[in-house]
């Protein structure tokens, strides 16, 4: 394997950094290499400097993409952590309808939009889809529009197809509702159309403005934070706050804190689970 | 697991009590059934790591028998196939419905020690990466507890600092009555 030269971690940071605002300590330069290594060889680069000017030199950008792909980490679950979804089906789904449904132009419609920021392969946005269509079955009444979106384009790819191995299957959801939500597809599971039509998936770096993306009520934005220095993780949250609607709700990983980070959200505990709401 | 639990399942006592043999001196744990029924019976009773069996026997279960057999009861075992020589299509058939390998007839020892190393090899790696997950997820649930914990106790001790400033900065009260309220305050809290 390709060994990174001390010189070639700063530089190869910097533009990771640069592309998809994920931070890479030097300590960390050995994650370089693990995630590097096959790309390098397939795209026949003999160094880490080669491979950077073969990535930046490009005009399709093809290579950027691939790097993207290979630095984000896809680590996500259907239902990953129970208490979020609990608290969407006992706590903010109820409390959002109730609410909205009194002073909607046409009384007792809502139409609840909901953002799942770091949308990964698209656990999320569907465990989202499964439990509002669990609490609300077909009532007509009530629409929702469900984004995902994220920075991987394979990502985006796999989320918008609704296909996934076993291994993705296993863990997490519980077997009556892979039998109920999913169809067997030559030794994968393909969710099905009733959940699929209810989502919609998107390329979008958390990094950039977030332009011509109207207001949530509701936003997801968990495990991803993590990646990014605290500069920017107040220019995230802050960002947010902007497309949160006043009453809405964010949700952040269970192990993430918005402690001196966005003083305009306040959090918010309902049973085990906390939320945050504009201040 | 250094050692797997093998069953080894043939018709044949020659080739069984070979296999058998040949596998102890290796270290590993063996079992036998003489045939696919007595394979089944003994696969519902308790957990073998690996499956070895021939796949033609008689009895009415036959290797495809056993391995499917052995595939609903626990999706953990591994099933590796001895097939007579030339018949590489029927050992196909066997890896679509699940066997993990197949050898032919007749059996070359190293190659099937080779393959149960490997077998052993990626359940290792199957159970440090479900060990690691189990980890992380005990790690993260304990240490949401505590950061969520804390979020909260930090917005509300947030409010008494206001609710504290507030009240020194209380115009028209005496100094030392604005202090007095603030530390009775504080002794409610």
């Amino acid at each position: 394997m390709v060994k990174i030269r001390p010189e070639e971690i700063k530089v190869l940071s910097n533009y990771i950094y640069n592309v998809s605002g994920i931070t890479i300590d030097a300590s960390k330069a050995y994650l370089l290499e693990t995630r590097f290594g096959k790309l390098l060889d397939e795209e026949g680069c003999k160094s880490y400097s080669e491979f950077y000017h073969k990535a930046k030199s490009d005009p399709r950008r093809m290579l950027e993409k691939k790097i993207i792909d290979a630095i984000t980490t896809n680590e996500t679950l259907f239902f990953r952590d129970t208490s979020p979804f609990d608290l969407l089906k006992h706590k903010i789904l109820p409390d959002l309808i109730d609410v909205r449904s009194g002073k909607g132009t046409r009384p007792g419609t809502t139409n609840l939009k909901i953002w799942s920021s770091a949308c990964s392969t698209g656990q999320e946005l569907y465990s989202i889809a499964i439990v509002i269509k669990e609490l609300l079955g077909n009532n007509g009444n009530h629409k929702t529009t469900l984004m995902g979106t994220d920075l991987s384009n394979a990502a985006v790819a796999q989320a918008s197809a609704g296909t996934y191995n076993k291994f993705e299957i296993e863990r997490g959801l519980p077997r009556e509702k892979l039998h109920r939500y999913f169809t067997p597809a030559g030794g994968n599971w393909k969710i099905k159309d009733e959940i699929r039509a209810m989502a919609s998936f998107r390329h979008m770096n958390l990094m950039q403005p977030f332009v011509g993306i109207g207001k949530f009520d509701i936003i997801f934005c968990r495990n991803v934070a993590i990646y990014f220095t605290l500069q920017d993780r107040k220019k995230l949250f802050d960002k947010i706050a902007d497309v949160l609607e006043p009453d809405g709700y964010l949700l952040i990983g269970s192990t993430e804190s918005l402690t001196g980070i966005c003083p305009r959200f306040i959090p918010k505990r309902h049973l085990r689970s906390v939320y945050y709401q504009l201040q | 697991m250094t050692f797997l639990k093998i069953l080894v399942v043939d018709d044949d006592p020659v080739t069984r009590t070979l296999l058998t043999k040949r596998l102890i001196n290796e270290g590993y744990t063996i079992d036998t059934a003489e045939d696919g029924r007595v394979a089944i019976e003994k696969l519902a009773r308790q957990f073998y790591d690996v499956v070895l069996t021939d796949l033609i026997m008689p009895g009415g279960v036959d290797g495809i028998g056993v391995l499917e057999e052995a595939k609903r009861i626990n999706i953990k075992t591994e099933v590796v196939l001895i097939t007579a020589h030339g018949s590489v299509d029927n050992a196909i058939e066997a890896m679509k419905k699940g066997a993990v390998d197949y050898l032919q007839k007749p059996i070359n020892f190293d190659e099937l020690f080779l393959r149960l190393d490997k077998i052993r090899n990626l359940k290792m790696l199957v159970k440090n990466a479900s060990d690691l997950r189990e980890a992380m997820d005990v790690t993260e649930k304990t240490s949401a507890e505590t950061i969520q914990d804390l979020e909260i106790l930090v917005t509300e001790l947030n409010g008494r600092l206001s609710a504290i400033r507030a009240t020194l900065l209380q115009e028209g009260m005496a100094p030392e009555s604005r202090i007095r309220q603030v530390l009775d305050g504080l002794d409610e809290a």
